[in-house]
């Protein structure tokens, strides 16, 4: 590999800003790539890890989704023969009320049994308090707060602690300090330890558990417990080991997982077109080099590898950067993402840490690696090509040959005749074929790459056709900037495919943002106008606090309220996926929130779920589950199996994963749950919402925590929580104009290169500084403008395929394809200042370059 | 400062098109080469002058000081009276549109413009209205009888018609001084001899200052004065 250091690193050294061009492209998509696997992974790890501190020695959980089940279960549990100790766990996410610190997460554990499972660790002196529970038991304000919390809050052994809970603001006693490790670190420290059922109490579960953690007998399996568990508690049960949580949280992922997936594909095809790019431009560059070494007697062998180890090196160095930048990218979007934990607990938890996954990395630096080496291919199979009498004669290399355009176009149409197969292939083809999802994704794939074959093709005809326009605009600036694009389309069009590559996401992903944008505000409208909702926390997402039903008819006493609907929803496992049971008066929500279904007929399917004879499921869940109107359910529950037909698919945007609408009575009889997590409250026609939402909270001051939130207020809340979900948009906006500046500057920097002796000339006939620049901005902005096109092409494609994967795959949200005119519209100037800002750099070196020498013969 | 005249006593006459006071050029490479040493020349208006030498003698280095194409390491180039060496960039450039004609031995005609075009660029680059840019470019073409090749691109021309097209297009703005390097040096005998023929034409219809840089004797016979060059250095300076 003498040639590399002889021949490629004086050539690189020529060359520093070309080269650290190209590198970007590998780092661009190594880091996006990195980066949002990293995130992504952090925050499952971050999860999995808190799941873990808590379980504590746990190695299997009984639940009934989120919905807890009466104290008699954990009898049944005890009485299992494989079971050694079982313990039960209430968990309830409390308001500390103090700036900065948030909310925290109680365990409520029984203090005589927990021990066996957990270790609380606590510091000296506090031992004496739990060697004798009953002491602890006895004061049910009783609590033991984490070292960390202990410290924030400034407080020890025997201070009071404020918490809100459900029976309003109450002051417990810290009789206990766990020392910063193991179950005290989870939450970062925000975790404390209380009676269950001082808690059952406090968090208004009535005389329930959530959960029983427990630990076998030795020599017994996991296994065999399941079994016998599962016999013993019936299908309402889950029984699983405390891993299993992250399996759920996973899917509660999976959505954005998908994304991420899709986003570092593209980033990695963009690397992989700006890599293209210029080792295609290096060897048009290095023809004469190329022909020298030839005839000097460099097999085609070795100049192959020439090249393909120039590639090699530049994708390891591009790889290397792009990791370090990827573990600073997935810090910020951890910390972003880090928020969907709340999901499930309650209790924020960013992922603090970065979960640097060897194997990710390692992969990261291979794909990077073979992204470099696959892109420089095809141009060091025609460095190799390079005949040596020819190239040491000048001449036009850079135009497409007829020959090659028609294979383009041929191979083009094959592939697109395809896709079009596969888009037609659920309509015409039989089920197991239509229906396959390899077939859909194989027709989106073709898509792309018709779209790539095309695109040099394209770009030409879009450079011929802007060339009149251009010349009207400026006789001469113009003319040559189109012409420096007519000329050279192999200079242009990688960059132009990048850019339409990056812009077709960023326009898919701003349809699928809008389109479930409108489909949401659609849904807050109809189904989420009452006026108050009476909630046990300001988190609309913590179910772990609840209502007793008494507090209804109290509510709906107050002066100005109209109605009060009873509202309880539980997170269960349906079909070994997470799903939400919504629970309602399903009567009274007719005449307040009556909608349209998707799919039934209005009034029986009204009829039907009020009599608890049937059931209602989001539009999204029967998407994803595939389910008919008709096909009867079988939800399983801690009181027996439910068993209703499905009469109503509605659209409901509660959960992600789908949500199933019952009546109060059914979830009543099969959970023996009356509790409510939330009151919707209709006030009476000509009271005002603040004076009742005043009454409200005057009525149980001191009494019950209670917060109420207007309907502007919950709207304003969940399209926050949409916008976090569309915050991936943002950075592909990002990366679409760093990819604008990328290749434009790339290209650009070749085109003065080329260009250097029509630069000269103009000068010499008279162009001023102005002149030149303005040549070369106007090509920039071509490019730009070329590749704006091409993009929002490809993307109203790419946004088609994005919503059928988002209906079928990801969400089950039934999307109207609107294409996203201000996005589009929005990116125009974004993309249009990119190209301006990537061609001063280049515009003031042409600009500066030595008159003479530009017009020296060669 | 004052400025100073080559000529303070005739200073009623005009000053010549060309004046170089002690010019010196030299390139800093990795070894120093010095083009042109002390060269102090005057050409008056409406000469026709040519500058003979061996190859890297200096000739090209100084046409291109006098077109402002480069500024000389030390000594004065004045074009028309006017001081090059205060000017910018863009003021060397406006000298240049305004009072210079360059023709060059590799023609340097822009491949994707057709020959109208070409001869208009320097015009469009003035910014004169397109109307007024094709009947000059028209014209001009004509002059140099290329009447029916207007839309031709160069690539599509001979190397004579090419370089008449250069012709026409360092004619385009009537510039008092035409300078050309080796503008036969490409062209086989016959064909050089036509453009020559026709660069005498124009000198004696248009009474330009012509700066002609050459290797054939005979071109330089044809001229009114011949100056050689020789390792940076003005060795003879004959008019005839
Ligand atoms: N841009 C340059 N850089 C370095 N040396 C140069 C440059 N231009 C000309 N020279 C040197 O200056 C001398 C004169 O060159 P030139 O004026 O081109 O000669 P001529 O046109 O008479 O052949 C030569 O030795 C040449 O090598
Ligand atoms: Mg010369």
């Amino acid at each position: 590999m003498i040639l590399l250091r002889l021949i490629s690193w004086p050539y690189f050294r020529r060359h520093v800003l070309r080269s650290i061009l190209t590198i970007a492209g590998i780092v661009l998509g190594v880091a996006v790539f990195v980066g949002m696997h990293t995130a992504n992974q952090s925050v499952l790890y971050a999860f999995s890890r808190t799941v873990d501190r808590i379980a504590g020695k746990t190695e299997l959980q009984v639940t009934a989704g989120e919905t807890g089940f009466a104290e008699e279960v954990l009898e049944r549990v005890q009485s299992a023969s494989t079971v050694r100790v079982a313990v039960p766990v209430v968990e309830a996410v409390a308001d500390t009320r103090q700036r900065g610190i948030g909310s925290l997460l109680v365990l409520g554990v029984d203090m005589t049994g927990d021990r066996s499972l957990r270790d609380y660790d606590l510091e000296s002196g506090d031992e004496a308090i739990v060697d004798d529970p009953l002491t602890f038991i006895a004061q049910p304000d009783s609590i033991i707060v984490s070292r960390a919390l202990a410290d924030r809050l400034d407080l020890g052994a025997g201070s009071g602690l404020p918490l809100l809970t459900a029976e309003g603001e109450k002051r417990f006693t810290i009789r206990g300090v766990m020392k910063a490790s193991g179950l005290a670190s989870a939450f970062g420290g925000n975790l404390a330890i209380m009676d269950v059922y001082a808690a059952q109490k406090m968090f208004g579960r009535g005389r329930t558990f959530d959960r029983i953690d427990l630990a076998l007998k030795s020599g017994r399996t996991i296994a065999e417990a399941q079994a016998e568990l599962g016999a013993l508690l019936g299908p309402g049960f889950q029984i699983d080991p405390p891993a299993g949580r992250g399996q759920q949280f996973e899917a509660i992922l999976a959505a954005y997982s998908m994304m991420v997936d899709i986003s570092s594909l593209f980033a990695l095809f963009i690397g992989m077109f700006i890599i293209y790019n210029s080792f295609s431009i290096a060897v048009t560059e290095r023809r004469a080099e190329i022909g020298i070494l030839r005839a000097l007697g460099a097999t085609r062998r070795q100049i192959r590898w020439l090249f393909l180890g120039e590639s090699a090196v530049t994708g390891l160095a591009g790889s290397l950067l792009g990791l370090g930048f990827g573990l600073l990218v997935a810090r910020l979007i951890a910390a972003s993402i880090g928020v969907l934990i709340s999901d499930v607990y309650g209790v924020a938890r960013q992922a603090d840490e970065i979960a640097t996954n060897p194997a990710l990395l390692a992969a990261a630096l291979a794909i990077g690696l073979a992204t470099s080496v696959a892109a420089a291919l095809i141009p060091a199979r025609s460095a190799a090509r390079v005949d040596p009498v020819q190239a040491l004669q000048k001449g036009r290399h850079q135009v497409l040959s007829a020959g090659e355009s028609r294979a383009r176009i041929g191979v083009a149409a094959a592939c697109g005749a395809l896709s079009l197969a596969c888009l037609a292939a659920p309509r015409m083809a039989p089920a197991w074929v239509g229906g396959s999802r390899a077939i859909f994704y194989l027709g989106y794939l073709l898509a792309i790459l018709v779209a790539l074959l095309l695109s040099p093709l394209l770009s030409l005809m879009l450079a011929r056709a802007l060339r009149p326009l251009l010349k009207r605009l400026r006789p001469v600036e113009g003319a040559l900037a189109a012409d420096s694009l007519i000329q050279a389309p192999r200079r242009t069009s990688a960059s132009v495919a990048a850019l339409m590559l990056s812009l077709a996401l960023v326009v898919a992903f701003g349809g699928m943002a809008r389109a479930s944008y409108d489909s949401i505000i659609d849904w807050l409208e109809t189904a989420l106008n009452p006026d108050l909702f009476v909630m046990p926390s300001q988190n609309i997402v913590v179910r772990t606090i609840r209502f007793p039903p008494g507090m209804g008819p109290e509510i709906a006493a107050i002066d100005g309220v109209e109605r009060v609907q009873m509202v309880r929803d539980a997170r269960i496992v349906f079909r070994q996926t997470p799903v939400m049971v919504v629970a309602v008066e399903i009567d009274s929500l007719e005449q307040t929130a009556r909608r349209d279904p998707v799919e039934g007929d209005a009034a029986s399917m009204y009829r039907l779920t009020a009599a608890g004879e049937g059931l209602m499921v989001s539009d999204n869940l029967a998407q994803l589950q595939g389910l008919k109107i008709g096909e009867l359910l079988e939800i399983p529950a801690p009181y027996g199996v439910i068993r209703l037909p499905i009469v109503g698919i509605v659209v409901d945007y509660s959960d992600q994963q789908g949500t199933i609408l019952m009546d109060r009575q059914v979830f009543r009889k099969y959970w023996q749950d009356d509790s409510v997590n939330v009151f919707r409250v209709y006030v009476r026609r000509g009271a005002s919402a603040a004076g009742v939402r005043q009454r409200i909270v005057e009525r149980f001051a001191g009494e019950r925590q209670v917060f109420v939130m207007t309907n502007a207020e919950l709207k304003a809340y969940i399209l926050r929580v949409t916008d976090q979900w569309f915050g991936l948009t943002s950075v592909q906006i990002a990366v679409a104009v760093l990819v604008a500046i990328l290749g434009i500057v790339n290209t650009l920097t070749v085109s003065i290169i080329d260009r250097r002796r029509e630069l000269g000339v103009l000068k010499a006939v008279g162009a001023l500084r102005g002149q030149i620049r303005r040549t070369i901005w106007i090509e920039a902005l071509s490019i730009g403008g070329i590749g704006l096109a091409l993009g929002f092409a490809l993307g109203a494609v790419n946004l088609h395929y994005l919503l059928q994967m988002i209906r079928y795959d990801i969400a089950g949200m039934r999307l109207d394809y609107t294409f996203p005119v201000n996005v589009a519209l929005g990116l125009v100037p974004a993309i249009l200042a990119a190209a301006l800002v990537a061609a001063i750099w280049p515009a003031e070196s042409a600009v500066r370059r030595s008159l003479v020498e530009a017009l020296e013969y060669e | 400062m004052v400025p100073e005249t080559s000529t303070p006593a005739a200073s009623g006459t005009p000053p010549p098109a060309i004046a170089l006071d002690l010019v010196t050029r030299r390139f800093d490479g990795t070894r120093q080469v010095t083009a042109l040493d002390q060269v102090s020349l005057d050409i008056p208006r409406g000469e026709m002058v040519s500058i003979i030498g061996p190859s890297g003698s200096g000739k090209s280095t100084l046409l291109n000081l006098i077109g402002g194409l480069d500024r000389p390491t030390s000594g004065r180039v004045r074009v028309d009276g006017e001081a090059l060496d205060g000017l910018s960039d863009d003021g060397l450039t406006r000298v240049r549109r305004d009072k210079i004609g360059f023709i060059f031995q590799f023609f340097n005609l822009l491949p994707t413009l057709s020959s109208v075009e070409n001869v208009g660029l320097p015009l469009h680059l003035r910014g004169w209205p397109r109307a007024r840019v094709a009947a000059r470019a028209h014209e001009l073409l004509a002059l140099v009888q290329l009447g029916h090749r207007l839309q031709h691109l160069p690539d599509e021309l001979s190397g004579g018609e090419r370089q008449r097209v250069a012709i026409a297009r360092a004619l385009s703005i009537y510039p008092p001084i035409l300078l050309a390097d080796e503008p036969t040096g490409n062209l086989d005998t016959r064909t050089g001899g036509e453009i020559l023929a026709l660069i005498q034409a124009l000198h004696a219809r248009l009474g330009s200052t012509v700066v002609i840089v050459t290797h054939d004797l005979k071109v330089a016979a044809s001229c009114g004065r011949t100056i050689a060059l020789r390792d940076g250095r003005i060795v003879e300076d004959v008019r005839r």
